[in-house]
Parts: C-alpha cells; sequence; structure tokens
C-alpha cells in the first residue's frame, strides 16, 4: 500500500504540490487527470520521486517503477541533444544507438525483444535515438519502462503519439501487465480511460481536489462534466497589418510538390510523390508513425535538407534559386512536438507569440506596439491575459502548446502547418484548439495542413486527405 | 619551408595588426548577402564547422558545394557522407574549384597547406580565398596568388551551435578579417560581411580584427586559460583530494562537472558573479589563493604569449607535425592514463551550489587563469574585445567537453593546435605548482570550509569585492555581454 500522507512538494519551476493526501492501495489501478498546468503529471513524478518535500511524509512508494511522460522523454532527448554539440572543432557526433538506450541493466532483455517486435521496431534498433520521429521514441520510452519488472508503472499520458496500431497493441498488452503491476496512469483525455482503472484523482490548482470510484457513476460524470466546460465564441485576434507577409498570386498553388522522394542512407522513406495544395484548400495528413508525415512537411517548410534535392515549388518560388528560407517561412505558420522541444527558451509569454511573426524561436528582433497589443489579445483568448511577462519555460507542458498555437496563427499565414496539434492537451483546451483551427479554417485566408492520429478529432472544413503508408523496403 | 609572416613585418605595422579590432554595428549589414548573390561557393572538407556553415549559407540563398579529395569520395568516408546526405554537389578539387568565385578552407589547420598548394593553382583569376583561422597565413607563411582575395570568417562557437542558432532565427558571434596583402579588388571587406550574414553571425555581433590579432589570441587563450588550465587544474585538484582521503569516486565528480558548473557563472556575470557565488569567508578565500596563482603562473603566462608572438610556438609545433606527430600523440596517451582520467564519477548527488563550496580552488584558478590570460593578451597589444572572447567568453564551452567525458573529451574536440599548446602548458604548470598545492588541504578542495566559521572582517571583504569588480575583464565583459543579451532579447 502506498500512502502520501498531508505532503507538500516543491518542484524546479516553483509549482507546488499543497497537502496531498492520497492512499493507493493493492490491486488498484488509479488515473490522475486534470485541466493543463493542474499538477497531474508533478502528482506523478512525486512517485517516481522528483520534487522537494516540503512537509507531510510517504511511505510504500517502490523503488523499482517504469516511468513515461513527456516530461522524462525529453530530458532523454535533451540528453542526447547535448551529446550532439559535442564537437568544439571538427567532429560529428552519431548519436547513441536505440539498441544501446534499450538494453541498460535494468531491462529484461526478453520482454524487451517481444515488445521491440510488438511495435515493430526491429528496423531501428542502430538507428540514433535523437533521430527517431516523436512516435518512435514515445514507443522507446514504453519498451523501457514495461520491460524492467517494475513494482509500479507510471504511464504519463503513454497513448499520445503513438499511431492506431500501436495505441491498439499497447491496450491490449496493458491488460495483461495489470495483472501483476498496480498502474498510475495520466490522461487528458476522457474517452481513452482504459477499463482496468478503478480510481480517478482529480487534481486542480496543485491539490488533489477529488478521489472517485469508477463504480460511482454520478461522480464520474461530474469530474466528466468539470471537463468539459463549454468555451464561450471566440474570437480571432486580426492580423498586423502594418507589417504584412507579401501578397501571393492567388491563381497560382500554394505549394506543388513533383515526384518527390525522401531518401536516408538505410531506407526509402517517401517515393514519387505528387502534392498540389491550392490556397484555401484545408488538407488532413494522416499516416503510421514513421512514415515520413513531419519529413514530408519539413519539406515544404525548408528544414529538411532535401528540400534542395527536390523538384518543390512554394509560395512562388522553386526552391534552389537563390531564395532564403526565411522568404519562405513568412507563410507558414507551424506546430509540432519537436517546435516544442526545441523552444526551450526563456523569454516571456507574449514574446513567444510575437516570435511568430518573425518566424524565430525567441525574440532577436525590435517588435512594434501593434505587434504587442495583437499578443496580448491571444493570450486573453488563452485566458492568460496577465501572465504576459511570465517566461515561457516554466509554464506547463500544455500550456506551452496553447502559446505555440497562437504563435503560429498570429501573422494569419497563408498556410498553417499543425502536425498533431493537440498532442499533451486535456479536454478542455484540446476543444479551444480546434475551434480555433476551424475558425481560421472558415475565414478562408489560410489554408491548413492538419496531421493527426485521433480519428475524432475532425475539422469542419477540411475535405481533403492524404494518407502516407509505412514504406516497404525499410529493413 | 615556411617563413613567419608576422615576423617580417616591421614593428611598427606588427603593433598595428595586434590592435585590430571593432565590434560592427548592425548597419553595417544592411546589404546581406547580396555581395555573394549568385557566386558559387565551394567549401573545402565537411565536418562540423564545414557541413553547418555549409547548410546555413544554402538555407540564405547562396550557391554552396563541396570539394573533397578523390581519396575521401572515393571511399566514401564520412565527409563525403555528410555533404552528399545532405543534397549537397560533391565534386574533387580539378571538377569544382576552377568554378569556384569563393573557395572556402574549412580544413583543419594542419591540412592548410597542402590543402591551399593544392587548390590555389586550380582557381580562377580574382577569386577568393577564405579561411576560419589565420594560422596558414600568420605562421606559415603561405603566399597567396596575388590576383586572389584572402579574408577570414571564423564563427566563435562549435559547427553544430553555428547551425543551432541560425536555425532558431539568430546567430553566433564571428570574428572576421581581409588579409590586406590580398585584397587587389578591395572587396574583402564586403565578401567577408555578406559572408557572416549568411552563416546568421551579424545577428549576434560582428568583431572586425585581423589575421594577426586573431592567430595570437586565438593560440594564447587555448593554450592558457581555456585548455590548459583546466587540464593542470584537474589533475592538481583530484590528486589533492585523493591524497586527503577524500573518496575517489566524488573527487572525480567534482571536477568533471566542477568546471562546467562555475564557468555557468561566468558566462553570465563574468568573473565577478563566480565568486558571488561563493559565501563570503569562502570568496576571500579564493581570492587569495587565486592571487597567489597568479605571482606564481605569470612567467609562465609572459612566456607563451612571447613564444606566440615570436612564432616559437608554431615552429615547435610544426617540427612536431613533420614528425608524425610523435609528441603530440605521446602526450595524449600520457594523459589517458592519469588517476583522475581512469576514476569513474561517483553516482552520489552534488547540488549545484555544492560545486562551488566544495571547488573553491578550481573557482581560484579559473578567476587567476581568465585575468591572467586577459591581462597577458592586452599588454601584448590585442585589443580587449578579443582578448575577452579568446578567454572568458570560451572557457565553459571547453569546460562543458569536460563534464561530458573528462579530458579525453576536451583535447579530442579541440583542435591539435590547441592540444599540442595545452600539454606544453600543463607540463610546465604542474611543476610550477608543486609548492603551492602543498599547502592545500580539503577546506578549499573538497570539503569546503567548516561552516562554524562564517565571519569575515567589513574591509577586507569591501576591498575583495572592489578588486573583482574593477578588473578590465570585468568591464569589457558587461559591455560585450550587453550587446548579446541586446540582440538576444527584445528591446
Amino acid at each position: 500500500m502506498m500512502q502520501l500522507h498531508d505532503l507538500s512538494v516543491e518542484f524546479d519551476e516553483g509549482f507546488q504540490l499543497k497537502h496531498i493526501n492520497w492512499q493507493v492501495e493493492q490491486h488498484q489501478h488509479w488515473l490522475i487527470t486534470g485541466a493543463n498546468g493542474a499538477g497531474k503529471s508533478a502528482l506523478a513524478a512525486v512517485l517516481a520521486g522528483y520534487g522537494e518535500i516540503l512537509a507531510g511524509s510517504t511511505s510504500g512508494i517502490p523503488s523499482n517503477i517504469g516511468w513515461v511522460s513527456f516530461e522524462a522523454q525529453a530530458e532523454l532527448i535533451q540528453a542526447e541533444l547535448k551529446k550532439d554539440d559535442a564537437d568544439i572543432l571538427d567532429v560529428i557526433s552519431l548519436g547513441t544507438p536505440v539498441r544501446e538506450i534499450i538494453f541498460t541493466n535494468e531491462v529484461d532483455p526478453v520482454i524487451a525483444q517481444d515488445l521491440i517486435h510488438k511495435f515493430e521496431l526491429n528496423y531501428l534498433l542502430e538507428r540514433a535515438f535523437r533521430k527517431l520521429s516523436t512516435g518512435e521514441s514515445r514507443k522507446v520510452m514504453l519498451i523501457r519502462a514495461l520491460s524492467c519488472h517494475a513494482d509500479l508503472l507510471i504511464l504519463d499520458e503513454p497513448f499520445d503519439g503513438l499511431d492506431s496500431a500501436a495505441h491498439t497493441m499497447l491496450q491490449g498488452h496493458l491488460i495483461d501487465v495489470v495483472k501483476h503491476t498496480p498502474v498510475v496512469m495520466v490522461l487528458n483525455r476522457f474517452d481513452e480511460i482504459p477499463g482496468f482503472i478503478s480510481h480517478i484523482a482529480y487534481v486542480e490548482h496543485g491539490e488533489l481536489r477529488h478521489q472517485v470510484k469508477r463504480q460511482d457513476t454520478k461522480a464520474y460524470d461530474e469530474l466528466y462534466q468539470l471537463l468539459h466546460l463549454k468555451t464561450t465564441d471566440l474570437q480571432v485576434p486580426t492580423a498586423d497589418t502594418e507589417n504584412s507577409i507579401p501578397t501571393l498570386d492567388p491563381k497560382k498553388p500554394l505549394v506543388k510538390l513533383n515526384n518527390i522522394s525522401i531518401k536516408h542512407t538505410d531506407m526509402v522513406l517517401i517515393k514519387d510523390l505528387d502534392w498540389c495544395i491550392q490556397p484555401n484548400e484545408n488538407w488532413q495528413l494522416s499516416g503510421p508513425n514513421g512514415s515520413g508525415k513531419t519529413a514530408l512537411l519539413s519539406l515544404i517548410t525548408g528544414d529538411h535538407p532535401q528540400c534542395y534535392t527536390n523538384d518543390i515549388y512554394v509560395f512562388g518560388y522553386q526552391r534552389g534559386n537563390g531564395e532564403s528560407i526565411w522568404q519562405i517561412k513568412q507563410y507558414i505558420g507551424y506546430v509540432s512536438t519537436a517546435l516544442q522541444w526545441e523552444y526551450r527558451v526563456g523569454t516571456s509569454l507574449r514574446n513567444v507569440i510575437i516570435s511568430g511573426f518573425y518566424d524565430s524561436i525567441g525574440l532577436y528582433s525590435r517588435s512594434s506596439d501593434r505587434q504587442k497589443e495583437i499578443a496580448d489579445e491571444w493570450l486573453a483568448l488563452l485566458g492568460m491575459g496577465n501572465r504576459g511577462d511570465q517566461p515561457f519555460n516554466k509554464l506547463s507542458y500544455g500550456d506551452q502548446r496553447l502559446l505555440l498555437i497562437a504563435r503560429a496563427m498570429v501573422k494569419h499565414p497563408p498556410l498553417l502547418i499543425l502536425d498533431e496539434p493537440c498532442l499533451g492537451l486535456d479536454d478542455i483546451n484540446r476543444q479551444l484548439v480546434l475551434a480555433l483551427i476551424e475558425k481560421i479554417c472558415a475565414a478562408r485566408e489560410t489554408s491548413v495542413i492538419y496531421v493527426n492520429h485521433h480519428a475524432q478529432d475532425r475539422i469542419v472544413g477540411i475535405n481533403n486527405y492524404l494518407a502516407l503508408e509505412k514504406s516497404s523496403d525499410n529493413s | 619551408m615556411s617563413n613567419n609572416y608576422f615576423n617580417t613585418l616591421p614593428l611598427r605595422e606588427q603593433l598595428e595588426q595586434l590592435a585590430k579590432c571593432r565590434f560592427m554595428h548592425m548597419d553595417e549589414f544592411t546589404e546581406g548577402v547580396d555581395a555573394l548573390k549568385g557566386k558559387k561557393m565551394v567549401i573545402i572538407g565537411c565536418g562540423a564547422q564545414g557541413l553547418n556553415q555549409g547548410l546555413n549559407l544554402r538555407d540564405s540563398g547562396l550557391d554552396v558545394s563541396y570539394t573533397l579529395r578523390q581519396s575521401a569520395i572515393d571511399e566514401k568516408r564520412q565527409s563525403f557522407k555528410n555533404a552528399s546526405e545532405n543534397g549537397f554537389t560533391v565534386g574533387t578539387y580539378e571538377e569544382l574549384i576552377p568554378t569556384a568565385d569563393i573557395v572556402l578552407n574549412l580544413t583543419p589547420d594542419k591540412q592548410h597547406s597542402p590543402v591551399v598548394e593544392a587548390v590555389m593553382p586550380l582557381m580562377k583569376q580574382g577569386a577568393c580565398l577564405s579561411y576560419s583561422h589565420g594560422f596558414n597565413i600568420v605562421e606559415e607563411g603561405m603566399k597567396i596568388r596575388d590576383d586572389l582575395t584572402v579574408i577570414m570568417v571564423a564563427p566563435k562557437c562549435p559547427g553544430s551551435e553555428v547551425r543551432a542558432e541560425y536555425v532558431r532565427g539568430f546567430g553566433v558571434p564571428t570574428l572576421i578579417a581581409v588579409h590586406e596583402d590580398n585584397d587587389p579588388q578591395g572587396h574583402g571587406l564586403a565578401l567577408a560581411k555578406a559572408y557572416a550574414v549568411g552563416t546568421g553571425g551579424h545577428k549576434a555581433g560582428v568583431l572586425m580584427s585581423s589575421f594577426i590579432a586573431e592567430v595570437k589570441s586565438d593560440l594564447m587563450g587555448e593554450q592558457t586559460i581555456l585548455c590548459g588550465m583546466l587540464q593542470t587544474g584537474s589533475l592538481l585538484c583530484f590528486d589533492k583530494m585523493i591524497d586527503k582521503g577524500v573518496d575517489a569516486g566524488y573527487a572525480s565528480k567534482l571536477i568533471q562537472y566542477g568546471w562546467e558548473t562555475v564557468t555557468e557563472a561566468l558566462k553570465y556575470g563574468g568573473v565577478t558573479n563566480m565568486l558571488d557565488r561563493l559565501s563570503n569567508p569562502a570568496k576571500i578565500k579564493a581570492f587569495d589563493l587565486s592571487e597567489e596563482l597568479k605571482v606564481i603562473m605569470r612567467p609562465l603566462y609572459n612566456k607563451h604569449q612571447d613564444d606566440i608572438i615570436n612564432g616559437t610556438f608554431s615552429r615547435t609545433m610544426m617540427a612536431d607535425w613533420a614528425n608524425d606527430d610523435v609528441n603530440l600523440l605521446g602526450w595524449r596517451a600520457e594523459t589517458g592514463e592519469t588517476a583522475f582520467e581512469k576514476t569513474p564519477a561517483g553516482d552520489m548527488e552534488i547540488s549545484e551550489q555544492e560545486y562551488f563550496d566544495h571547488g573553491i580552488l578550481m573557482v581560484a584558478m579559473v578567476k587567476a587563469g581568465v585575468e591572467l590570460a586577459f591581462e597577458t593578451m592586452t599588454a601584448a597589444g590585442i585589443i580587449a574585445d578579443s582578448a575577452y572572447y579568446e578567454s572568458l567568453h570560451e572557457t565553459p564551452l571547453i569546460a562543458n567537453t569536460i563534464a561530458r567525458k573528462k579530458l579525453y573529451e576536451m583535447n579530442a574536440t579541440i583542435s591539435d593546435t590547441a592540444e599540442y599548446g595545452c600539454y606544453l602548458y600543463n607540463h610546465a604548470c604542474l611543476p610550477l605548482l608543486g609548492d603551492f598545492m602543498k599547502d592545500i588541504d580539503t577546506d578549499v578542495i573538497g570539503r569546503g570550509l567548516s561552516s562554524d566559521d562564517n565571519g569575515v572582517d567589513n574591509a577586507r571583504l569591501i576591498e575583495v569585492n572592489e578588486a573583482l569588480r574593477s578588473h578590465p575583464v570585468e568591464a569589457i565583459g558587461a559591455t560585450l555581454r550587453g550587446h548579446m543579451a541586446d540582440m538576444k532579447k527584445i528591446v
């Protein structure tokens, strides 16, 4: 039996959990839920030994814990990125291969091998961990946690970023695991609660506000309502008319990819693909993890080096003819999990939104008063009206995501690329984001490319679909 | 045989060249990359600098390709893969050099002479040859064809950061220079500025310097404070702790991560901030130790600077190049065998503050090294801005490599030139500090001052604070860090 007795804990960012009284009995499986920034992940992290105990006590928390979370994933990726700038002069770091990341001393190689097989990761064991896509690196984290014979599994948003095949596989696998291992799960999406969850903890402002048994249907429904607070009608702030983007020829396509291919040394990711996006067309892009969705988008944004070796026409430029990437990026708003990992900046919330006018990570240009006003309108819309001067890197994961979506939309770009924008958001914020995207689609001045795994996140106004398949010759 | 260029100049010109250094204004870059638009840029070498600079230049709309030796292409070496997998055209010297308007030599120092001798006859009339370090011109006295323009563009950061900062929409501080003997069309500066814009350097600050000032300050910084002091300090501090019975794993960890932790404070607020992280008694202790160290080590810093200025250093090193690097490789192996290098860091927790509290001597060594390097460089006629970048600014970058894999990583990632100088320094400095170390105990390295005595004399504390804050490296540091912060943050 694990017990937290009147526990107060402080985290690096100054965030506090206060007076937590919580008891987890043998054979119980808990779900922790709440709004973004409420302290869900913090409560889970306490079990994993994080945070500084200010008062109260804990007992019975096992030492061998399997922990999966965005924070843990980001930590590992950051450690890998740190290795990457190992060159003072002239060495290119190749990064740690996936095999080494998975097969540590704590891991049972038989279970790990089985999971590698089930997740279909065999083909990338030798690849550098930091080169994996978001979903792929998430799978690696899961394999590590699930194969260490843990006495407690802490799964913070385990399904986020997984394609539907992996999602189903993991759900099935967990049904076996919970027979002998207690699970504490953190989930933003109520509709994903697995059947084995027996208790729900609702966290708000760092306090454990409600503890509900699954069988208590009335309490359960109320909790669901609480997370589903209806958003009022949204008004999207206007663009900055003083510094507008150069206009495009409305008769020409925004993007035209002709017979493009993306090749890596060990595989062909995309082969002979044509894609044309006309002004005011909205697209949904889907495909399993590792099918090349993000790589394809980075050909358009100019972030993939092979944009110079393919026949690519974007925003009036045939790529590779003396245009700079900043001339391309000015037409694009972009959000992805990778961007969030790169956006490790201590600048203020207001500046993060303003940086969308300059396509920079951090702000390095003098901004106008009008741009500051617009940024403040966006902050108000997101319910952060009085937090404009706070530092971005102290925000919760979900709040950061909302800010980056506002950053992508702030200049009303002709093309808005949303690469799994709802990853890491709770129900309320997810609805807020989807509503924002629908408004943008309806305004018909922006074309949207929307990438997601969740079929239920359909957006009104999207009627073009591109589905990528996993390349077959990737052995 | 080489002929030291610097030594051929009259004193008046030597002094003038050494003193060249000016922080350029943003307005000087309004023409962007125009001077290079449509020009063919061919990069020799595709290591971290070569690749990342090339990626930036291409993303700025410039025409970039890579030339490698035939053997590197045939054997598909890493440099070939770096370039071709990123979608660049790769060709031999014969194929690409004759088409180039500007040739960017981004190979290691040691290869400069053979590389330049091989490409120069192939370069077209009136083209430009660019370096990122001036060793070949200044120390080896390479004579470049009269019709060619010779410039230098040197980002003051590792290649990976040159790329990462560009992608964020920023850049890294960059030094540019024109070799005045080779500027027949008078457009060297325009090309260098456009190149700096192409790599994003103009956003983070550009120093206009000379080949000579760059070489003489770069060599001095890397072999004394940056690499030499950290290596000598690591070995002495570790052996002392072991001698006094400190746990070996703890001692190893304190040093491996200690340099990075204490110099992080240096990066934000100079020597003053680093010392301010200590308690008052510890600060005074560190100050006193560093004063003592400065007296003992000053002749050594002077000797390094003198040998660099008069060419003794480069002559000795080039003799070792010619002798198959026997000295370098031997010293590298010796470093690998030291007790510090062979003792793995323990898995105990050491808090950020503990690195300061238990590493008072390390703080004192960094302070003494930074100030001595700065003082010696400026006394030799190098401008304070240059001296700051080559001492204090780069110390955290090198400390970071020790945190990764100790001295091995540091020596593997710095240039061979820096590594050679580092060993020279270490060999001289270890015996020099022998007597000093005899009086050292674990209160200043390993265990910290005893907490029952936290009192200090007011007058002495005021004196120490005043001395810290009034050192000239602090004044220039505040100004230059201010420039960076202005550009980095919103104004």
